[in-house]
């Protein structure tokens, strides 16, 4: 039995890593743009990321995931599952990369931003040359966490179908009736996942800090 | 810092209508959750409330029966969103149908009165939870196969069923289960018809939903083509909704067992001899009519030999 569960397994672990890496991405390039919005001078601007934040940071994924399966297909927009969940891992999770992405710009000390702009750097100057360099390397650690929330989190699309390492190993079991086996290989390979990411996180992060 | 606090408001507001928007999208959901309660409730009860009771000489202390019966509750493995079988009642939060039916009118026999004690199972659950006592038994349209059987007790079976294919009313092109090949079929995560999809159609691609409500809305949306699984609670879906319906015959035999403990034998024989009296009394007709008969047509069928499932 174990030998002919790995090959199922192995797919679902494709999907899984490929889904974590297309999400996180997402996530990255939305939560940037977000954390831009809630630190810009614009009042519509910062008022329409606090608006996101808020609203996905505060609904469960799971909920959001059932929303977007089902709930688009309502309105028309019927998308692969493999698409509409990790398009919905990437917005949920944007929510709380914009929170490290601002959380990290918040540790340039304010005195040198002032300082910046004293000098007569403009707003895209000043994050370019002064805060984002700096604000970087804060945040390895916080964006590692939610690297971390995010693989274990798309075992939930398990749940609107999605043959992910989760989803496959509940195949496996309804095929062999061992559960114990292949929810034990599934949780060594998310625990390896998020060791490794720890790891690298932590290294980097030594690489980079800033003592102050 | 003033800024925050007053976009806490309009955000909020936003998120609810966001989420209040969403939740109307997918709210033909909620029609088919109500279980006919006008139809079928009251002989429902009444089929409990005639439920036999067991003599006390049938209870020998030291057995499983007689620690159920000095708890007062029988545990007892179980799904709240099988329809037919199984299904919460989202107002009064009553669980019925033939398996709930099933469950009450055993822990009546033990105990005296209809008092249960649910857990939720799944397939990847129902054995272990056996085995660790969590539950006294299981009653969830529990196909009796000869791998689970190794690890658990197999009660019956008390119940025949097998998969068919539900699609959409407007769908002509899938009416047995070969037709099934290359297209897309989602089945219940916890149910065998998963196996039975790639053994009879090995080109479909299996998709797995964690309820009945998600895979019968798939197959309305056109996410998948067809969805697969137990005759019964298929008809119990097309019963309900109009937009899809069950086509052909069913292709496998599913028997359906009541789990009990494998270091149990005594409350194997003590189930089997209870499905028997209810068998012959009439009161397992009673409740098929009450739950299953009320989305099927015509007479409760005969139950299955108890013992006749390889496993049992």
């Amino acid at each position: 039995m174990p030998t002919q569960v790995l090959g199922p397994l192995g797919h679902g672990l494709l999907t899984t890593v490929l889904m974590t890496a297309l999400a996180f991405a997402g996530a990255l390039l939305l939560g940037v743009l977000l954390a831009v919005c809630r630190i810009s001078p614009v009042p519509p601007l910062r008022l329409a990321g606090a608006a996101y934040v808020t609203a996905f940071r505060n609904i469960p994924l799971l909920v959001l995931l059932v929303l977007f399966v089902f709930g688009l297909p309502e309105i028309g927009l019927l998308y692969s599952l493999f698409a509409t969940v990790t398009l919905t891992m990437a917005l949920y999770w944007a929510a709380f990369v914009c929170e490290v992405v601002r959380s990290g710009v918040r540790t340039v000390p304010r005195g040198q931003i002032e300082a910046a702009r004293a000098l007569g750097l403009t707003f895209t100057q000043c994050l370019r040359h002064v805060v984002v360099p700096q604000a970087l390397r804060s945040m390895v650690q916080p964006l590692g966490n939610v690297f971390i929330g995010l693989a274990l989190g798309t075992s939930l699309a398990a749940a609107v179908g999605v043959p992910e390492l989760t989803g496959q190993a509940q195949l496996v079991t309804l095929k062999y009736d061992n559960p114990l086996t292949s929810f034990a290989l599934t949780t060594a390979v998310y625990v390896a996942i998020t060791l490794t990411s720890g790891l690298i996180t932590g290294r980097i992060e030594r690489k980079v800090a800033i003592k102050r | 810092m003033t800024t925050r606090s007053a976009l806490a408001v309009p955000a909020l507001l936003l998120t609810m209508t966001v989420a209040a928007g969403l939740t109307a999208c997918s709210s033909s959901n909620s029609e088919q959750l109500p279980p006919k309660p006008g139809a079928s409730g009251d002989s429902y009860q009444q089929v409990i409330d005639a439920a036999p009771v067991a003599a006390a000489a049938d209870i020998p202390a030291g057995s499983l029966m007689a620690k159920i019966r000095a708890r007062g509750t029988l545990n007892v493995g179980g799904t709240d969103a099988a329809a037919l079988f199984a299904l919460k009642d989202p107002v009064s939060g009553k669980v019925t149908g033939f398996d709930a039916g099933l469950a009450d009118m055993l822990a009546k026999y033990i105990i005296g009165r209809p008092s249960t004690n649910r857990v939720q199972v799944d397939v990847t659950t129902r054995e272990v939870l056996l085995q660790n006592g969590t539950v006294d038994s299981v009653i969830a349209t529990y196909t009796i196969t000869q791998a689970r059987a190794q690890k658990v007790g197999f009660a019956g079976p008390y119940y025949s069923s097998g998969d068919a294919i539900l699609v959409k009313s407007t769908d002509h092109s899938i009416t047995t289960a070969a037709d099934l090949n290359g297209k897309s079929v989602c089945t219940e995560t916890s149910s065998t018809a998963a196996n039975d999809i790639k053994q009879f159609a090995p080109k479909a691609t299996v998709v797995l939903f964690q309820t009945n409500a998600e895979c019968q809305q798939a197959v309305e949306q056109g996410r998948t083509d067809a969805y697969v699984l137990d005759q019964a609670l298929l008809l119990g879906d097309a019963a309900r909704d109009k937009n899809v319906k069950v086509v052909g015959q069913p292709f496998t035999d599913e028997p359906y067992g009541i789990g009990v403990p494998l270091s149990s034998p005594d409350m194997k024989a003590f189930v089997n001899n209870w499905l028997k009296l209810i068998e012959s009394d009439g009161e397992w007709a009673k409740l098929w009519k009450a739950t299953i008969g009320t989305a099927l047509s015509g007479d409760a069928p005969t139950p299955p030999a108890i013992g006749s499932a390889a496993g049992s």
